[in-house]
């Protein structure tokens, strides 16, 4: 009943989040694209990270709680700012779609290209290395949407970096 | 896993990602700015030991007077009067643990003492428990609070709740619902609700699977771990609301985080009606 259960203390959460802190980034740029944002919900996620860490049950599971905090805290930011989404789409578009044809296309640029639900799943798969179950925590879908979204996203990288 | 991707997940290790210059700098110096906070202050003075301290238990006057509590026998209903005539506190505190518990105590049918007897049983073991924890933990700081509630008492139902706080540098919530059928008298758990051939455990699970898929839907902050909830059991708590919904109650981490508290699924009667006794 009485769960014996440790509270990180202020230097091993940071220690966790230092060794987290690029996945963190990376996942917060992939929902938002804007490199100032994602650092402003990074912020804000180890903020609140902090303050409830309580709520972690297993440090080993450090990571994807802290994931699940900070796209929260992404589509925060997504619903503050709709309004310019679709400006800022069109620009990263661009970047990634005006590459010399002798330029090989990054991983990156490619998964930037995605639309919005599979750049996250992507992201998480891929480069995180998460497991389809954690990527549903995460994001608070199901398996089976997050095994949609990484099918819909690997056919569409399929696409964009063999014809590159 | 395909050659394709394997490939993904080569590049994604070994291409150089595109961090932010002061990035780290800003990680860095958001960490050295958290404020560290104790859960608990802590209590000005402490008395010596565990062991003293339980011997201490104070057990506190009843509510309701006898007199008041005979004069509601001869009132004359069909079914059983059940109703809480007392509540006994234990109340302990050395400074850094301490303990509020409220057992209460039913009177005016056979099925009010197995209840009686069912959340004596839980509230000792849950001080035990409680006890061993703190002598375990030292000079760290815990604490038990159990309060109790009247969710229903109407004619042919009582159901009560007894609710639990266990807090060490966390708190963890967990609740027990105890419910009589006034008409049988008898202590009603939720398999009583079903026939004996009726797949009512399968049934409710997908149930609630589902509606933690549609709250997660339509709120991006709602968290809940539908894999995690395998199977409804006979135990499952649960209570009917004002409008005669059947309610599942889950103990706090059991099938969300922890901020998520204690989740309740109001399942519709459509669910389930064919499967009642």
């Amino acid at each position: 009943m009485f769960k014996p259960q440790e509270v990180l203390d202020k230097e091993a959460f940071c220690t966790q989040v230092i060794a987290c802190q690029e996945t963190m980034f990376r996942t917060a740029k992939a929902i938002l694209r804007q490199d100032q944002d994602a650092e402003d919900a990074v912020q804000e996620a180890i903020c609140t990270a902090f303050a409830s860490r309580d709520s972690l049950r297993d440090v080993q599971r450090f990571k994807p709680w802290i994931l699940r905090i900070l796209t929260n805290k992404c589509y925060d930011l997504c619903r503050k700012r709709r309004p310019t989404v679709d400006l800022d789409e069109v620009s990263d578009r661009l970047s990634s779609e005006g590459l010399d044809h002798d330029q090989r296309m990054t991983l990156w640029q490619a998964v930037l290209s995605l639309s919005d639900d599979l750049r996250v799943t992507v992201t998480l798969f891929y480069y995180e290395g998460l497991s389809v179950r954690e990527i549903g925590q995460v994001l608070g879908i199901s398996e089976a949407a997050v095994k949609t979204r990484l099918s819909r996203g690997r056919a569409r990288l399929r696409l964009l970096l063999e014809e590159k | 896993m395909d050659q394709f991707d394997e490939m993904l997940r080569r590049r994604a290790k070994e291409e150089p990602f595109p961090l932010p210059e002061d990035y780290a700098g800003r990680v860095f110096q958001t960490c050295a700015a958290l404020e560290e906070t104790r859960p608990r202050k802590r209590s000005p003075y402490r008395w010596t030991a565990w062991a003293a301290a339980a011997l201490a238990l104070c057990i506190a006057v009843p509510n309701v007077s006898p007199a008041a509590a005979a004069a509601l026998e001869d009132v004359p209903v069909l079914g059983a009067i059940v109703r809480v005539v007392t509540f006994r506190n234990y109340v302990y505190d050395d400074g850094f643990h301490s303990a509020d518990v409220s057992v209460p105590e039913l009177a005016g049918s056979q099925a009010a003492q197995v209840v009686n007897d069912q959340v004596q049983t839980w509230t000792d073991r849950l001080m035990e428990q409680f006890q061993q924890l703190c002598a375990d933990m030292g000079e760290s700081y815990g604490d038990l609070t159990v309060t109790n509630s009247v969710v229903t008492d109407s004619d042919t139902w009582f159901t009560l709740r007894v609710d639990a706080v266990e807090t060490q540098a966390s708190g963890y919530q967990f609740s027990r619902f105890y419910h009589i059928d006034k008409a049988t008298d008898q202590v009603v758990t939720l398999k009583d609700l079903f026939r004996e051939d009726a797949d009512w455990s399968a049934v409710l699970t997908r149930e609630v699977r589902r509606q933690m898929e549609e709250r997660m839907a339509a709120d991006s902050g709602a968290s809940y771990f539908p894999e995690e909830l395998t199977e409804i059991g006979p135990d499952q708590n649960f209570y009917f609301n004002e409008s005669g919904e059947l309610v599942l109650v889950f103990d706090e981490y059991t099938v969300v985080p922890g901020s998520m508290g204690m989740p309740e699924f109001a399942i519709p009667a459509e669910v389930y009606e064919t499967l009642r006794k």
